[in-house]
């Protein structure tokens, strides 16, 4: 059987570093994996050779057991969507305008317009992902929870099997973060498989099922959440070592509280 | 279309001799009540091409500058950005100086040489911005301001280098400000079939064009062939602009300014936005040449000087009076 999303011994590097480096994993249908790794780990670039916008340098990544590489790139738009971090619109579109490109891989052609589906995926999108009552704001005038929750409706209108996070998480409020995975949530509900790079291990704990965790070494770990965030692996992937009492108290305290965590299925 | 339509008929009726409007629309409805011969004659030889191109310009110019500022995702691309005022700056020099009697199709030497010249720029300035099968956008408006600025000043070492200073040298400078003239219709056939496959062109990028406003990463995300999208946008272009150079020479300021008025109007998306542009450019260039006949008739200014003279003011107030923080 082919597994839904398979890397294997896979490397890249940007000019003389190794920023990934033999890395290993495979996710199943409509799991929930958090990507955990330290700055510069490698996390956004791995993310973007998941969705086929880099080439692996070594190795491969095979999606439904077809190599990535190999696929147009419209088809991989209609199955896999990436969230990136950052998103720098030019001009002023509206929210409304800007979640209707998510619909440019699905159109007949890049010419056509609109179609009536299309905009009820749209409409669709845009109430999942809580936008609706912004459609006709300009992207450039919305608060930073409200920008990350339009690049999600974006991808939902992508229908994606997969999809990808860069840090969705990233310079939210606590309120603005449990509304991202809330939808993040609905999403896995709904059959969707979600591999979301994040920084807060806590969250990472109570809201993923597995992880993948990227080493100082630029390989990787991978398994349920729980075997991948140990206090040991937690101090080689961040290099905490260097203040080893604190460290080792906070992570010490992650760990105990796998004991009172019971940790099945998919999570968010 | 009113605005075109309406512009069109003040643009035919006023000039160093006045035609009246009723008189213009007779005319034009084939009814020959109420006109002279000779108004006829300047109507239909002069005047009536003479707004024609104009609106060719315009409309040219304004739709080169909305796929240029689509593309560079900036607003302050025009349609010269790539180097083409100063390819055709330095394609008239020559034309003005070494073959100043010589015609093809009714088109001076000058304005053919420009021609090629601006095409030739832009072939030169994408061929050194492009590296490994890609081209990146910043490279590419480094090398464009590079080239242009070199050509523009080999042009004015032109001015001189040669002898007969006076005529020429005013003819050149009446060139890179840009000034319509006289335009036969043979030319404007020319220029007008140019501007219609550059439209036709262009309409179908506008979902492309969208698409870029996101960034080129999300681009390539949702499936856009980027490289090709890159060589389309800048070939429609390029083609509009060198109809806008074979007609009027380098007219400053209209395609800057006309997709910033339209877009503060009807908002950035890109199918309105392109045909918005189209007529409000055709419209403001066919005012701003007749202002150039009439405010110091019998002679004439260049357009170019009128349409930075008029546009510059009126995108300050628009700017100010939405006072929203133009996002880049």
């Amino acid at each position: 059987m082919n597994s839904f999303l398979a890397v294997s011994n896979l490397s890249f590097s940007y000019g003389r570093k190794r920023t990934l480096n033999g890395v290993n994993f495979s996710v199943n249908n409509r799991e929930t994996v958090a990507l955990l790794g330290a700055n510069g780990a490698g996390k956004t670039t791995l993310l973007k050779i998941c969705a086929g916008l880099l080439p692996p340098e070594i190795g491969e990544v095979r999606f439904h057991g077809r190599l990535l590489s190999d696929c147009p790139r419209r088809d991989v738009a209609k199955k896999i969507a990436l969230v990136p971090q950052e998103v720098q619109v030019s001009f002023h579109f509206t929210v409304q305008q800007l979640v209707e490109q998510g619909r440019t891989p699905h159109l007949p052609s890049l010419f056509s317009g609109l179609r009536q589906i299309d905009r009820a995926v749209v409409q669709e999108a845009m109430d999942c992902a809580d936008v609706g009552h912004l459609r006709n704001r300009s992207f450039n005038d919305l608060s930073g929870g409200e920008r990350q929750r339009v690049k999600i409706a974006l991808a939902i209108a992508q229908q994606p099997e997969l999809l990808l996070l860069d840090e969705p998480t990233q310079h939210l409020d606590i309120g603005r973060q449990a509304e991202v995975f809330c939808i993040l949530r609905r999403l896995n509900e709904s059959g969707v498989t979600i591999i979301a790079a994040v920084h807060d291990l806590e969250s990472a704990r109570a809201k993923f099922a597995s992880g993948i965790l990227l080493r100082s070494d630029s390989s990787a770990l991978c398994g349920p959440i729980d075997s991948v965030l140990t206090p040991v692996s937690i101090r080689e992937a961040f290099g905490i070592s260097f203040n080893e009492r604190h460290a080792g108290q906070s992570t010490d305290e992650l760990a105990s509280r796998e004991h009172l965590q019971k940790t099945n299925g998919a999570q968010i | 279309m009113a605005l075109l339509l309406g512009s069109m008929l003040l643009g035919t009726s006023i000039g160093a001799v006045h035609i009246s409007p009723r008189t213009v629309l007779g005319i034009a409805f084939g009814t020959h009540a109420g006109s002279s011969p000779a108004e006829r004659l300047i109507l239909l030889q002069v005047r009536l091409p003479r707004v024609l191109a104009a609106a060719v310009i315009g409309a040219a110019l304004s739709v080169a500058g909305v796929l240029f500022q689509g593309l560079f995702r900036n607003p302050m691309a025009e349609p010269y950005v790539l180097g083409t005022s100063g390819g055709a700056a330095f394609g008239a020099a020559i034309g003005v100086f070494l073959f100043p009697y010589t015609s093809i199709l009714g088109f001076s030497a000058a304005a053919s040489l420009a021609f090629v010249g601006s095409i030739v720029t832009i072939m030169c300035v994408y061929g050194l911005a492009r590296v490994g099968g890609k081209t990146p956008t910043v490279p590419l408006l480094l090398a464009g301001i590079a080239i242009s600025v070199v050509l523009t000043e080999s042009s004015s070492a032109f001015v001189y280098l040669r002898d007969e200073i006076s005529w020429n040298a005013r003819n050149l400078a009446l060139w890179l400000q840009g000034s319509i003239g006289t335009v036969g219709w043979t030319q404007l056939f020319v220029a007008g079939g140019m501007l219609s496959c550059g439209l036709l062109l262009a309409i179908p990028l506008r979902r492309i064009l969208n698409v870029l406003a996101l960034g080129e990463e999300y681009a390539l995300q949702l499936g856009i062939p980027l490289e090709l999208a890159r060589v389309a946008i800048i070939l429609v272009a390029s083609l509009l602009t060198s109809a806008a150079v074979l007609l009027g020479g380098v007219i400053a300021f209209v395609g800057l300014l006309v997709p910033h008025l339209v877009r503060l109007l009807i908002g950035p998306e890109h199918g309105r936005l392109l045909a918005y542009s189209a007529i409000c450019g055709a419209s403001y260039l066919i005012l701003a040449d007749a202002f150039a006949r009439t405010v110091i008739a019998p002679a004439e200014l260049p357009v170019g000087i009128l349409t930075a003279f008029l546009g510059g003011p009126l995108l300050l107030y628009l700017l100010r009076r939405t006072k929203r923080e133009y996002a880049l």
